[in-house]
């Protein structure tokens, strides 16, 4: 009788919860502003400024969205790394620490549909690293360059009519689609409604080369991702082509492939979570 | 453009015809270099505005959104897009500019068509403080009706 080899144990790293903004406890919140404020007072490239510009100005702007048919489609994929590069940062500060998501399919009846996590000028005394961020004067000069007027302290217009924010059938619908491009393509354009709603006319999330200093930016695409997350387990094989798989995703250190298991990069999506410590 | 309005396109497929499952309107070239949109597609209404109620007895269809680049903040040529990205020696990821293909899922809106011809009106929808706006930020290359069994 044949022996069937075991597996080798292949070490899976310890996953950290992206929890919903609207059910972070108090302590898990402050802990986020920790995190925030200790990234936003960093001038480096460990800093906010540079991973914010990562997405946009200053030039290069990296960010992949879809493009023509003829050309892989990378938004989730980079977005993925780019969310995940940014977390690490923030863990760097914070060691805990997972990006919360926005459930913007479930808008809160005040701020104009922003969590108040966000919308708050003023947390424990001190501003809130989650309201606005002042923008690097080498990125708000090439955005004046392109003929972008906007203030250097990144601000939103929510809620301006003719905008609004997606819908959770919106979002149910999206997760019946069979096709990965298809769904991707799809859950691109519910992504730049949110970009749209929060940014408004005057906002810096309607601008794709600012978009990523608002520090609403990295909840939504963390909503973006979760989205993605759960199709991936309604379509657990999708069909890519080995080319597809192996593009690389720059600036960062990761392929398509390496983006597709959330378990291996050390994350996955909760509601909330709450623990209690056992000693003895 | 600030909107358009197609000539009357000729169904491909009509009643008695192969039934399908899904129908598709594909906006080819899309220009993403400028303001952010949300672009609003309407069949049989000629007269459609941003102010257009986004329902199907207005002959609303559905949209799709432009994530726009703002302008171009490198120097003279650094926005142009590179004619010939599919060379095969041509490793480089496309230009962030490359018109983009956005597809916009019309079926129910398609299934509701009583005529074999329809028109498609597109409107292009910006935020404003005082109401919706419509802006000359309109600009693709085609638009193709696909069908799926």
């Amino acid at each position: 009788m044949p022996t069937i080899p075991l597996s080798p144990r292949v070490p899976r790293p310890r996953i950290r919860w992206r929890r919903s903004v609207d059910k972070l406890t108090a302590p898990q919140l402050a802990h986020v502003r920790e995190a925030y404020t200790g990234i936003q007072a960093i001038g480096d490239d460990r800093g906010y400024q540079h991973h914010a510009g990562v997405h946009g100005l200053p030039l290069p702007i990296y960010c992949q969205h879809t493009i023509g048919q003829q050309f892989a489609n990378l938004f989730l994929p980079w977005h993925r790394a780019y969310l995940y590069f940014f977390e690490r940062a923030l863990r760097d500060r914070v060691p805990t620490l997972a990006q919360p998501w926005w459930d913007w399919t479930a808008p809160a009846p005040t701020n104009a549909a922003i969590p108040s996590a966000y919308a708050d000028r003023q947390a424990g005394g001190a501003a809130n690293p989650l309201y606005s961020v002042r923008i690097n004067a080498q990125a708000m000069n090439q955005a004046k360059q392109s003929g972008i007027n906007l203030p250097p302290t990144t601000r939103r217009q929510p809620g301006l009519p003719g905008t609004a924010l997606p819908t959770a059938d919106e979002v149910a619908q999206l997760l019946a689609i069979g096709d990965y491009f298809t769904f991707s393509n799809q859950l691109e354009d519910l992504h730049g409604a949110v970009h749209v709603y929060v940014g408004g006319d005057t906002g810096h999330m309607s601008q794709v080369p600012l978009a990523a200093y608002d520090p609403i930016f990295w909840a939504h695409h963390a909503m973006i991702d979760r989205i993605w997350r759960m199709w991936q387990l309604r379509h657990p094989s999708p069909s890519f082509t080995a080319d597809y798989l192996n593009t690389a995703l720059p600036p960062f250190s990761l392929t398509v492939a390496q983006t597709l298991d959330v378990g291996a990069m050390g994350y996955d999506y909760a509601a909330g979570t709450t623990s209690v410590r056992v000693s003895g | 453009m600030d909107r358009y309005v197609s000539d009357q396109i000729e169904l491909p497929f009509t009643e008695g015809g192969p039934p399908f499952t899904r129908a598709d309107l594909i906006f080819g070239g899309v220009d993403h270099s400028g303001a952010s949109f949300e672009a609003r597609v309407f069949f049989n209404n000629p007269d459609a505005d941003e102010r257009t109620p986004t329902e199907a007895e207005h002959g609303y269809a559905g949209r799709f959104v432009v994530f726009g680049h703002g302008g171009c903040a490198g120097e003279e040529g650094h926005c142009d897009v590179p004619p010939d990205q599919n060379a095969s020696d041509d490793l480089r990821l496309p230009h962030p500019l490359t018109p983009a293909t956005k597809p916009v899922v019309v079926t129910d809106a398609f299934k509701r068509l009583t005529e074999a011809r329809v028109t498609i009106t597109v409107v292009p929808v910006l935020p404003g403080a005082d109401g919706p706006r419509r802006e000359d930020v309109l600009f693709f290359e085609s638009v193709e009706l696909t069908t799926y069994v």
